[in-house]
């Protein structure tokens, strides 16, 4: 009976296993057409883009991107704005995500709504004051005026939030024991344990950072504070859609590569984290 | 002794060379057609350029290295796509270009905002006739009887042609030329004659309401009938009229014979051609030399191919176009030497249109569409014709939200069967919503 059983869910398992290697083949075979494409001429695949192969083969179309004199400027400017606003969504959700948790302060439940409302308000809603106000300012075409917009992040301090609220509250005791300053607790104590959530938020952040489009389109005007999303979609023609699509795929698979290199090396907190959100 | 000779020549080639740059401006050009600095670099002489990207770089370069005033166009391109989400931000960031490329469709936005500069007193200064401007070109670069642009081109939609199929089918004349239909009756008839002796689809087109191909065949089908889409004065629209059902229902009727393919988008439906599996395609004058030299290369199935004007298939010659044109958008910060690089800039392209002609696009100029050049230049005079019939919306507001929307309804006939009468009904109602919005200024 038990060998049955065993039997049954072995075969279950093997079942489980075949559809996931399917769905994962499913999902690659779109990332694996890109890449070829790629690597074929443009009037190759004016003719015809089928097939996984990439024959008649050909470089250069990502030797047309390298040898461009400004994308290595669009990739600093990437990764400034990414690093920077992952370290500043960091700083700001921990912060504000602690406070909520742990703090008692006035008008704390309005402020708290009033934060969570945020998650309703869709990015376009307040586009055009923010654009008008960093005008104001004079700002635009600054490293600043591409991170600022996105640093208060309301899913990022409920996150952390929820986070600090399952750290059991005999650490922090223990602590206050030894006369340990709420700040000191803060950084000591809770934040080290926060790495997990951190990592994750972290991860989410510049990977949101990296692929955002349509604010640099409009605050970075200039081509020389073009992110790479916006600098790469500049460079096409008119007509790439038909007469450029191996241009199109380099560009994409080139803007990529940082994210799918961050994926690889920490898809274990990315995981974890889609679960944390997902569970809290 | 010979260091302190060499010393005095620098210090006057150091001030030869400042006196000549004296007066000269940076000129800032924003524009799309993609970026070709690998390709076209350093290449000064448009004639050695192809393509819009490449001749575009070339001209820019050519103005660069000639100009008398030592005048430094700075280019910085931008998507497509988003452009004007770009153009229009650069009034709020503050790096407003000197100039600008900008569709014809969309100038009549940027000059109810007066974010364009007049240019009609500056062009007879600099000596850009605009009397040698097609009238199409002419209209469209103009509003309330002031120019706002130079054109540049107009890209009209155009019948391309394999040949071969259509010796296969027996539509080749005695002289050579190709037999088009003169009627919606005759096209669908040929149509069907057509597929039978070829067994392939007569017709193909970008078909999937990405780019609204067969709006423009639309709108087109609406001017041979004598109306209007949009009435003179943009205040109503015609869409479901008589006429524009008839022309709607013609066109449901191209697929519903199955003599085009209604699952082709744009890529789609130019493989179909070059892979011998259509007899014509819908696409405009941007494709002509890219068809010519994928023919010439042997390696398509198209080998005979040819070109010509929209068919008159309801009365009167028409069909839809755009154009590429240049403007000058205003900013308060701009010197008048600046301006005046800026005009003499425009000038050059002007001197140079024939150039651009080479892309594809129809010239703006009756004396380039007259010259022997054009005329040499591959299936130039199988179209020249279209710069006579070109025809464009009224200059009215929001024409890109006009379009999409009559995309959306239009494309429903063939994509999911919607009635003609009730998809133009829809189309009107949204249509006459955003002219109304229009007219109030929004």
């Amino acid at each position: 009976m038990n060998a049955t059983r065993s039997g049954w869910a072995l075969w279950g398992d093997r079942l489980l296993l075949a559809i996931t290697v399917l769905v994962a083949i499913l999902w690659f075979l779109p990332v694996l057409w890109v890449v070829t494409m790629s690597l074929k001429p443009n009037s190759e695949l004016m003719r015809s883009t089928w097939g996984f192969i990439p024959y008649p083969f050909t470089l250069q179309n990502y030797a047309d991107l390298v040898r461009l004199a400004t994308v290595p400027r669009w990739l600093t400017n990437s990764l400034i704005v990414a690093v920077g606003m992952t370290i500043l969504v960091l700083v700001v959700s921990s912060l504000a995500g602690y406070a909520f948790a742990r703090l008692q302060f006035p008008f704390k439940r309005t402020i708290f709504v009033l934060m969570i409302a945020g998650l309703m308000i869709p990015e376009q809603a307040v586009f055009l004051p923010l654009h008008q106000m960093f005008a104001d300012w004079g700002i635009h075409n600054t490293h600043a005026a591409l991170m600022l917009p996105r640093v208060a992040v309301p899913i990022g301090v409920f996150l952390m939030m929820q986070f600090f609220r399952a750290v059991p509250r005999e650490l922090e005791e223990a602590a206050e024991l030894d006369h340990a300053s709420r700040f000191t607790i803060f950084w000591k104590i809770m934040l080290p344990l926060s790495v997990p959530a951190l990592t994750t938020l972290g991860l989410f952040t510049f990977i949101h950072a990296w692929n955002d489009f349509l604010w640099p389109l409009v605050s970075a005007t200039n081509a020389n504070m073009y992110t790479v999303t916006v600098g790469l979609a500049s460079i096409q023609g008119n007509f790439a859609q038909t007469q450029g699509l191996g241009s199109i795929m380099a560009s994409a698979v080139f803007a990529s590569l940082p994210i799918v290199l961050l994926f690889l090396i920490f898809q274990r907190f990315i995981v974890a984290g889609v679960a944390m959100s997902a569970g809290k | 002794m010979h260091h302190s000779k060499a010393l005095a020549a620098l210090a006057l080639t150091t001030a030869l060379t400042a006196g000549g740059a004296a007066g000269a401006a940076e000129i800032q050009l924003m524009r799309f057609f993609g970026d070709c600095q690998n390709e076209y670099g350093n290449v000064n002489d448009a004639s050695q350029a192809n393509g819009e990207c490449g001749i575009i770089t070339a001209l820019v370069n050519q103005f660069n290295a000639t100009n008398e005033g030592g005048h430094t166009v700075v280019v910085q391109t931008a998507d497509w796509g988003a452009y004007y989400d770009l153009l229009t931000a650069t009034y709020q960031t503050g790096n407003i270009p000197d100039v600008a490329v900008m569709h014809a469709s969309v100038l009549p936005d940027f000059v109810a905002r007066d974010l364009v500069t007049p240019l009609g007193s500056l062009f007879q200064e600099a000596g850009i006739d605009t009397a040698d401007f097609v009238p199409a070109a002419l209209q469209n670069a103009s509003a309330n009887g002031e120019v706002y642009a130079l054109p540049f081109d107009l890209h009209a939609l155009l019948f391309h042609i394999n040949m071969d199929l259509m010796q296969q089918a027996g539509f080749v004349n005695e002289d050579g030329t190709v037999r088009l239909p003169t009627s919606p009756e005759e096209f669908i008839q040929m149509g069907k004659e057509f597929e039978e002796k070829t067994g392939q689809n007569y017709f193909a087109t970008e078909s999937q309401a990405n780019e609204g191909m067969m709006v423009r065949f639309f709108n087109s089908l609406m001017w041979q009938q004598g109306v209007d889409v949009i009435s003179p004065d943009g205040t109503t629209a015609s869409i479901n009229s008589p006429e524009g059902l008839k022309a709607a229902t013609f066109i449901k009727q191209i697929y519903d014979e199955g003599l085009a393919d209604p699952n082709l988008d744009a890529l789609g439906a130019d493989q179909a051609f070059l892979s011998g599996q259509a007899g014509i395609e819908l696409i405009g004058t941007w494709m002509v030399d890219n068809f010519n030299a994928q023919a010439a290369g042997g390696q398509v199935a198209l080998k005979n191919y040819a070109v010509a004007n929209v068919p008159n298939l309801f009365g009167q010659d028409a069909v839809w176009a755009d154009s590429h044109m240049w403007v000058v958008p205003k900013d308060e910060g701009r010197s008048p030497e600046e301006q005046e690089a800026a005009v003499a800039f425009l000038k050059f392209l002007n001197d140079n249109n024939f150039q651009w002609s080479r892309t594809g696009h129809l010239s703006v100029r009756q004396s380039v569409i007259d010259s022997p050049e054009f005329a040499a230049l591959p299936h130039r005079s199988s179209y020249a014709n279209t710069a006579q019939i070109a025809r464009s919306l009224p200059q009215t507001q929001n024409q890109r939200a006009i379009y999409n929307a009559m995309i959306s309804d239009i494309t429903a006939t063939w994509l999911a069967g919607a009635e003609p009468q009730a998809a133009l009904d829809s189309a009107q109602s949204q249509v006459e919503r955003i002219l109304r919005r229009s007219n109030r200024g929004g």
